[in-house]
């Protein structure tokens, strides 16, 4: 149709990546489509094919240089599954101190850097301005406490894993590196200090989000399914099972990850290298699903640490269970940080965290298929690979954790492209004096 | 205050890992940052690649390009940056050589479209996308095939402290220094030139921690590597898998070095060698294959091939 108007976003910024958006509108004003075209892709499932099934963990985390935690550990989980391995239980709590330390920085480096510069600034101020490093010059304070946050999660990754990004500590039957008690004991010193500037976060946030109610509650409300790992009904980030919710906010399906293809299916668009995963028994796209923070707190009944969970109940009287609610990922992802935050501190206090005792010695491969599943800060995250006798990878499925997302984005996207085209509800959006003018 | 240097940083397929040890600097980011005017950011900043596309020629500093040319989009992105920047740095691994994603060029395009979009385990039939969407290149040729750099920061990602260093130097205006050191120089172990008896793949055993990994019979790429890194891997008990690329000059092949390396601490018949290394491309051309003498035999097919 020639009075189609084709509205192209290229790059949309603030989003690691290759992603444009774009939005047809029709003749009569109407949002006929729109698309997250994610423009790249480098093939990790193919050249997996042929490597010694050990090199995964070293190979996948470049993947993602925001999640190569995930990645690595999600990777030797499923070469431990193929090869019925079990790491040692000093191994798991390095592993888990070390996904969760990455999902601190992660989480705040996304807060703060991301989204933060928008609330701060408010969204219409002049790009020159409404980036991370403004934030630096006009709210030091802010940046600062920021700051802290990511150096101890990155640092404290880099202690465990050898490397914060590209991490290479962890292999089938535990871990290579043990933690060396005065490491420890410098970690717990900086725990307070942490501590300190996630409360801070925690108030800031509260401000932004009451500032902001209008949007969050308004703005790209958008129902689909969730999924999100739960652990005896709690969030959990390592370890569990797989949950899917409804719409409605009825628990579908809990499976263990080597179940998976019942519940996932992929769709692959024609507009995307990114393909869009989906709650298989549902068909697409009604069962479209998302994962991230807010998938996981609608999923979980509740969070494994106190603190988080005080701040979650305090969330669902704002906004309910489930919630579609797309900028409660951000308050989400606050919840999330303060669990990390928790689990952090009482790991390092375990005194088994310095245990020796981190590897096994006797790990053989055989011929197998294994799946290993941990969340991402964007999501669950699937690595599937089956390898000959001698252990060399013959097929490799990888879904990664912005997948889960893609779709959701898309009609969340389609929601709010309504709300601004069709509404013009943005006029009328009660926004605040942002905190800085510019 | 010093004057402004304007800088663009663009990103080809990536994994953004050398970005993220960019911003690793931490605090150091407040000193730096505002020594920086961003012309192009994509991520960080609101500018779209028309803002890029439209300065005049040579009229950026800096520019900095990450990850390799998977994509004409990423290819054009690339050819773009050099021509509005004055200076131009391969930043990590993928940008010099390849990197990690350069293992594709194992296989054909074909095979990897397979996998990705037609037939696996959670979908079947599936078509390759191509509405809104850059077309993608039969093959990943190194960045250098297309432009000319003036600087290159090996390491996948390159360490933060390197990138503080190397962006003190450009802001400063003076040449990048880095010492030529391989991996073994900053690896706290001890070699006691004793031939490998037999290699063992990394999950085997415990190893003992103040010797060689290489002498114990797992391998370790740290003789042939740059240490850039200063042995990260090696010191927490890792081998290193040679992801800073060779040490100067590092046009030089560090797959083919690897090899040789091997052979000279590890006196096994070529037989023997074979049998017990499963995967020698995928150990010794990991990070590098695109740029490596066996990878441009590769690119060379692939170019009769599409010349037929
Ligand atoms: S060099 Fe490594 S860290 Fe940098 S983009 Fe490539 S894979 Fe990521
Ligand atoms: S070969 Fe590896 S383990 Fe041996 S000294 Fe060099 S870096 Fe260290
Ligand atoms: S030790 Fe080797 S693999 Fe590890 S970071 Fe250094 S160069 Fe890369």
């Amino acid at each position: 149709m020639p009075n189609d108007k084709v509205i192209r976003v290229d790059p949309v910024t603030r989003l690691e990546g290759h992603g444009a958006l774009t939005i047809k509108l029709g003749s009569d004003g109407k949002v006929k489509d729109v698309q997250f075209n994610v423009g790249s892709t480098r093939f990790f499932e193919k050249f997996l094919e042929g490597r010694p099934m050990e090199e995964a963990p070293r190979i996948t985390p470049r993947i993602c240089g925001i999640c190569p935690i995930p990645h690595h550990l999600a990777s030797v989980k499923a070469v431990e599954a193929a090869w019925d391995v079990t790491p040692p239980p000093a191994a798991v709590k390095l592993r888990r101190l070390l996904i969760e330390a990455k999902q601190l920085s992660s989480h705040a480096i996304h807060f703060y850097a991301l989204a933060a510069p928008d609330f701060v600034f408010g969204p219409f101020a002049d790009p020159s301005v409404r980036n991370v490093a403004a934030v630096l010059k006009h709210l030091p304070d802010v940046a600062v406490q920021a700051i802290k946050l990511m150096e101890f999660g990155q640092e404290l990754c880099r202690t465990v894993g050898a490397k914060a990004i590209h991490p290479t500590t962890a292999i089938p039957g535990g871990m290579l590196s043990p933690l060396k008690e005065d490491e420890r004991d410098e970690w717990l010193k900086k725990v307070p200090e942490m501590l300190e500037n996630i409360n801070k976060t925690v108030e800031l946030a509260k401000n932004v989000v009451n500032m902001y109610i209008d949007v969050v509650t308004k703005v790209a409300v958008t129902p689909t399914y969730y999924i999100g790992l739960v652990n005896d009904g709690k969030l959990d980030i390592y370890d569990g099972k797989v949950r899917v919710m409804d719409p409605d906010g009825k628990t579908v399906a809990e499976f263990e990850p080597k179940d998976y293809t019942n519940y996932y299916g992929e769709h692959i668009p024609g507009h995307s290298y990114a393909t869009h995963i989906y709650y298989k028994p549902a068909g697409y796209p009604d069962g479209i699903w998302r994962a991230n923070t807010l998938a996981r707190c609608n999923v979980a009944d509740e969070m494994a640490t106190p603190l988080a969970n005080e701040a979650l109940k305090e969330m669902r009287e704002v906004v309910g269970r489930p919630s579609h609610h797309t900028f409660a990922y951000h308050w989400a992802r606050i919840i999330e940080m303060v669990q990390a935050a928790e689990w952090i501190k009482t790991l390092l206090e375990d005194p088994e965290i310095v245990s020796t005792d981190v590897k096994l010695s006797d790990v053989e491969p055989k011929a197998g298929n294994g799946v290993g599943i941990v969340e991402a800060p964007r999501g669950t995250l699937l690595h599937n690979y089956e390898c000959d006798e001698k252990g060399i990878i013959t097929k490799a499925n990888l879904i990664v954790a912005t997948n889960n997302n893609i779709a959701g984005i898309e009609k969340s996207l389609m929601d709010a492209a309504r709300f601004v085209f069709e509404q013009k509800g943005h006029e009328k959006l009660k926004l605040p004096d942002p905190l800085v003018k510019t | 205050m010093t004057e402004q240097v304007s800088i663009a940083l663009g990103q080809g397929s990536s994994c953004w890992g050398c970005f993220q040890s960019l911003i690793d600097i931490h605090l150091k980011l407040a000193d730096v940052l505002p020594l920086l005017d961003i012309k192009y950011w994509q991520a960080v900043v609101d500018y779209k690649l028309s803002d890029l596309e439209s300065y005049p020629d040579k009229s950026i500093a800096v520019g900095v390009y990450e990850g390799m040319a998977r994509t004409e989009e990423d290819v054009h992105l690339l050819k773009t940056l050099r021509a509005k920047c004055k200076i131009l740095i391969a930043f990590g691994t993928c940008s010099c050589f390849g990197g990690i994603p350069g293992m594709a060029n194992f296989y054909d395009i074909e095979d990897c479209y397979d996998v990705k979009f037609r037939n696996n385990k959670t979908f079947s039939d599936g078509e390759v996308p191509s509405e809104n969407v850059p077309p993608i290149e039969s093959i990943v040729r190194p960045n250098r095939h297309y432009v000319d750099f003036d600087v290159y920061l090996p390491g996948c990602p390159p360490t933060s402290s390197l990138i503080l260093t190397a962006l003190t130097s450009l802001i400063e205006g003076k040449e990048i220094e880095l010492p030529p050191h391989t991996v073994c120089h900053y690896c706290s172990r001890e070699k006691k030139e004793t031939p490998v008896p037999e290699i063992l793949r990394p999950f085997k055993g415990n190893a003992d921690p103040d010797r060689c990994l290489l002498e114990q019979g797992y391998i370790c790429l740290g003789s042939a590597t740059w240490g850039l890194c200063e042995g990260q891997c090696v010191n927490k008990g890792v081998t290193c898998r040679g992801c800073f690329g060779p040490p100067p000059p590092i046009t030089q092949d560090h797959g083919a070095a690897s090899i040789s390396m091997l052979g000279s601490y590890a006196p096994l018949l070529p037989d023997e060698l074979k049998e017990q290394v499963p995967d020698p491309i995928g150990y010794f051309w990991r990070f590098d294959y695109p740029s490596s003498h066996l990878g441009n035999m590769r690119i060379k097919r692939e170019d009769a091939k599409n010349a037929k």
